[in-house]
């Protein structure tokens, strides 16, 4: 009888655990996580952060000349093949400043480290976000500010508990975006080492990464039906990135669409389940690709879709999606003009195509604090353009768990990237050739 | 008269398990052990440590063995809030027995700063002050644990 009754309160103890973490509707819903604080139990005002300490190393050999171009050098100051770096530093802010009302919560944070948002310029640190949050309409919260973008999850997830250290080549190209310089400015051709930086060297930008944020205001929510999570969310912003008011009168949209089976609701932004999305990004943006002294800016379609996949239950992980890019397709930073070599009648980049996918594995070796990760990505810039490329990519990695906040992350990368049409060391090949391995490795640390 | 004794028994049964029952969920007159939880604290942390604790008191004793009351004043009494993240686990806790005590004195001034009374968890019991309502606990015997 005892055994039974203990067995019963055993059954409605876990129902009550599981039932208030499922209350929270918070775990890897990224919408929510990112959004919102828990009802009537968010702090005024919780500090938080992380630190991501690098060091990189590329093996890519140089042009005949002697030459480096972009993707053989360390980012984002493109100086150097091997170098430590504080990529990101980032200090913020979150909770409900009234804590009376649960229904208003706010999210700031700064970046303090060294990559594309505070690169150009050299800037001592930017405001990434900065947004408020109203859940006052059951299945329609807003939320207005500068934020990040629903998108590709590769991206959109929150960055500190990435399990590589860079990105996939079409997330690093296509979806961190690079809003164009105000003016034209000249290509950069390969450079030898040292590089000179008196000009800025190979990065030539005005303006930060978009950084997958925008300026604007969103509606979004989630429904549970049983063991299920349905959300969306449709948002409109500038399309101007970190740059917070919009630079002309055209204005992005945003739309996200996604469901998940959850095993168990605990495990936080690790909850186990299985989850699907899709999601669309479409706007305009002014580009001056005119070499001259008038400012005379065009205007382009930039378009970004896709559709993704997860599966996490330790100690497995899937993942995978497949994307499109139309218009404004990054070609590097050696081109800020989007154009990839601009003695070809223009067009190649500003209304250009391109598509990547990728698939990874996560193994967590059970009983043990360490993770094996595997991923392979492609993509293909400028499809259908005499200077169509090919990216391939096979990551390599393992992390090791010091506790649930820390981790060191090894990556080893194997890159290969060719211009389709064109042979062995012909045309865009003669630089593209000698892009070789990366080797990165990381500790991370969230406070 | 076979038959009438018979439906007799069946009827004491009957009622002596629904009154065990009641006694049950109500934490049982015949508790070994009365404890009451205080939470006056901002810290949203401690919301969670409370009903951990009620939780875990709860699963050594058994809800037959253990009264708990938990009082919530201040600014604890978010914990009570009706849209309150913990309000799965309040309710699961209520039905093995444990109360939820707030005070009305926080209630009446909270209403002051948000110009209405907060919306409270139907299963919050108000009492007049909370720091009264453990003084009168302490003197029926009662624990007082505040984690």
């Amino acid at each position: 009888m005892k055994t039974t009754f203990k067995k019963t309160l055993l059954a409605a103890t876990t129902a009550a655990v599981m039932g208030g973490i499922a209350g929270q509707a918070q775990a890897a819903n990224w919408l929510f996580l990112q959004g919102t604080e828990p009802a009537g139990a968010a702090p005024r005002a919780k500090v938080w952060g992380f630190i991501q300490a690098q060091y990189q190393k590329d093996y890519s050999d140089p042009n005949a000349s002697g030459g480096y171009i972009p993707p053989k050098l360390i980012g984002p100051d493109l100086t150097t093949q091997e170098s430590f770096n504080v990529f990101r530093a980032r200090v913020g802010v979150r909770g409900t400043g009234f804590p009376l009302d649960p229904k208003v919560n706010y999210f700031f944070l700064v970046e303090f480290g060294n990559n594309g948002i505070t690169q150009p310029g050299g800037s001592f640190a930017k405001i990434t976000d900065a947004s408020i949050t109203l859940n006052h309409i059951k299945g329609a919260r807003i939320r207005m500010g500068q934020f990040k973008t629903p998108m590709s999850e590769e991206v959109y997830q929150g960055i500190a508990i990435f399990d590589y250290i860079n990105f996939t080549s079409y997330a690093g190209q296509q979806l961190i975006e690079r809003t164009p310089n105000q003016r034209y400015t000249a290509n950069v051709g390969a450079q030898t080492l040292p590089v000179d930086q008196s000009n800025g060297g190979l990065t030539q930008f005005d303006k930060s990464v978009s950084a997958a944020r925008d300026t604007g205001i969103q509606v979004f929510d989630t429904f549970k039906v049983g063991k299920w999570e349905h959300s969306y969310s449709v948002m409109v912003g500038n399309g101007n990135g970190l740059n917070y008011t919009d630079n002309d009168n055209n204005k992005d949209t945003y739309l996200y669409l996604s469901t998940e089976y959850v095993f168990s609701p605990k495990g936080g932004p690790f909850r186990p389940g299985v989850k699907a999305y899709v999601w669309s990004q479409t706007g305009k943006r002014l580009l001056d690709n005119t070499n001259d002294s008038t400012y005379n800016p065009t205007e382009h379609d930039r378009k970004r879709y896709g559709i993704g996949f997860k599966y996490l239950k330790k100690p497995y992980r899937i993942s995978g999606e497949y994307n499109k890019a139309e218009g404004m397709i990054f070609v590097g930073p050696h081109s800020p003009t989007f154009d990839m070599n601009p003695s070809v009648p223009p067009g190649n980049g500003e209304d250009g195509k391109a598509d990547g996918w990728y698939l990874d594995l996560g193994w967590y070796i059970p009983g043990t604090s360490w993770e094996l990760d595997l991923r392979y990505d492609e993509m293909r810039r400028l499809i259908d353009d005499p200077f169509e490329t090919k990216w391939k990519t096979t990551t390599l990695g393992f992390q090791y768990h010091f506790n649930r906040k820390s981790r060191l992350t090894v990556n080893y990368a194997l890159r290969d990237v060719t211009a389709v049409n064109y042979g062995s060391g012909a045309g865009p090949n003669a630089q593209l050739d000698g892009i070789g391995n990366r080797l990165a490795v990381q500790l991370t640390h969230i406070f | 008269m076979k038959m009438a004794y018979r439906w007799l028994a069946v009827l004491l049964m009957l009622g002596l398990s629904l009154g065990s029952m009641t006694a049950s969920a109500a934490g049982g007159e015949f508790a070994e052990q009365k404890i009451v939880l205080q939470i006056s604290d901002p810290n949203p942390f401690k919301q969670t440590l409370v009903l951990n604790v009620a939780n875990n008191v709860l699963k050594y004793y058994g809800p037959d063995r253990v009264k708990i009351e938990i009082v919530a004043f201040g600014p604890g009494l978010r914990l009570l809030f009706k849209e309150n993240a913990n309000k799965g686990r309040i309710k699961s806790l209520v039905d093995n027995g444990v109360r939820f005590s707030a005070c009305k004195n926080t209630i009446r001034n909270m209403g002051k700063k948000l110009g209405h009374p907060p919306a409270l968890n139907p299963n919050a019991v108000p009492v007049s002050a909370g720091v009264v309502r453990i003084v009168e606990l302490l003197d029926k015997g009662y624990k007082l644990i505040k984690p």
